[in-house]
């Protein structure tokens, strides 16, 4: 058995927002080896011609102020939403590690063994984007490899769960699970740690979102 | 010139699919991943890769590479998201040993998913 058998999920899909480029999304995504993907900021309700055994869910990427992102989160939390936010200055990561309902917080640049321990605490996921890999070239991917380095190392240390995503625009800029391993490799993520961000992961925080799951260890059943 | 088998070069053969708003042909290909090798893992490691563009015929191709260094040619392929300006992007299909196993494998049948 293949560590590759398992299914893989993209959250972090940002796509213009009509039927038909979703549709040929979702066939594209199912062929490249996904089960399912999350659309940021984007109606979900119109879910035709979406093939089988494959599902899409909703995330919101909140933004703004670092004293607004507490409330914001309080906004989305009851709409089972996936809540995504995107790295940004020093101020604004302390904020998102410190929200307890926030789920995933992607590429911050500045990030450290504190924000690494609130992460933990408030089980908050630390995103890596290897769509940055895949667009930049030269001295920006340098700097984009170096962040996601060191954010590796602070994840291992504080057990920090790890989601890797391409951050698709559209279906070109999607890659395979084996070759987002394979770009997680130049960072030094290992093969096992890249399946567990892209299968197991996302799945936990999906299970969070249920509406069964109350708070960890307790569950409707 | 041929040379005694145990000192040949290993190699590998990626089976790949290209996906384009563009026909694109086998030089412009070529020469895009050879950019991405060496972009990636500068002048030193595209030598130890050793990428070549094998064939490309109607959007399937199959690019040679070194035995040891088949996740690095993928994270190369996998960079490359432009070709001739049009956006592209390009997924592996298999890796074989042999270039008659990588045609027949992965690009003559390719491989279903669901079994």
């Amino acid at each position: 058995m293949s560590l590759f058998d398992a299914r893989f999920y993209e959250f972090n899909v940002h796509l213009p927002p009509d039927a038909d480029s979703l549709t040929r999304f979702a066939l594209e995504a199912k062929r490249y080896g996904y089960s399912g993907i999350a659309l940021i900021n984007s109606k979900t309700d119109r879910l035709d011609n979406i093939p089988q055994d494959f599902s899409i869910y909703s995330a919101v990427e909140v933004s703004g102020k670092p004293s607004k992102l507490r409330d914001e989160v309080k906004r989305y939390r009851a709409g089972r939403d996936i809540l995504i936010a995107r790295g940004g200055d020093e101020e604004f990561n302390r904020a998102a590690v410190e929200t307890a309902g926030l789920d995933i917080l992607l590429q911050p640049a500045k990030f450290n063994h504190v924000l690494a321990k609130a992460a933990y605490d408030n089980s908050v996921t630390l995103g890596f984007n290897a769509g940055s890999i895949i667009r930049l070239r030269g001295e920006a991917r340098v700097r984009e490899l170096r962040t996601m380095r060191a954010n590796l190392k602070f994840a291992r240390k504080y057990e920090v769960a790890m989601i890797l995503t391409c951050s698709p625009n559209s279906s070109y800029d999607l890659r395979s699970p084996r070759e987002a391993a394979a770009l997680a490799g130049l960072f030094g993520m290992t093969e096992v740690e890249a399946v567990r961000a892209m299968s197991a992961v996302p799945l936990d925080i999906l299970r969070r979102k249920s509406p069964d799951y109350i708070q960890e260890g307790v569950e409707v059943i | 010139m041929t040379t005694i088998p145990t000192l040949r070069d290993k190699k590998r053969y990626i089976a790949f699919e290209v996906t384009s708003e563009q026909i694109i042909t086998r030089s412009e290909l070529s020469e895009e991943i050879q950019n991405s090798v060496s972009s990636l893992f500068g002048d030193v490691g595209a030598n130890e890769i050793n990428a070549g563009l094998v064939s490309f015929e109607r959007g399937y191709g199959i690019l040679r590479c070194a035995r040891e260094k088949t996740t690095q040619s993928r994270a190369a392929l996998a960079c490359i998201n432009k070709l001739r300006g049009a956006r592209a992007s390009i997924l592996v299909l298999g890796i074989s040993g042999t270039i008659k196993g990588a045609m027949e494998k992965f690009i003559q049948q390719p491989p279903n998913k669901d079994s």
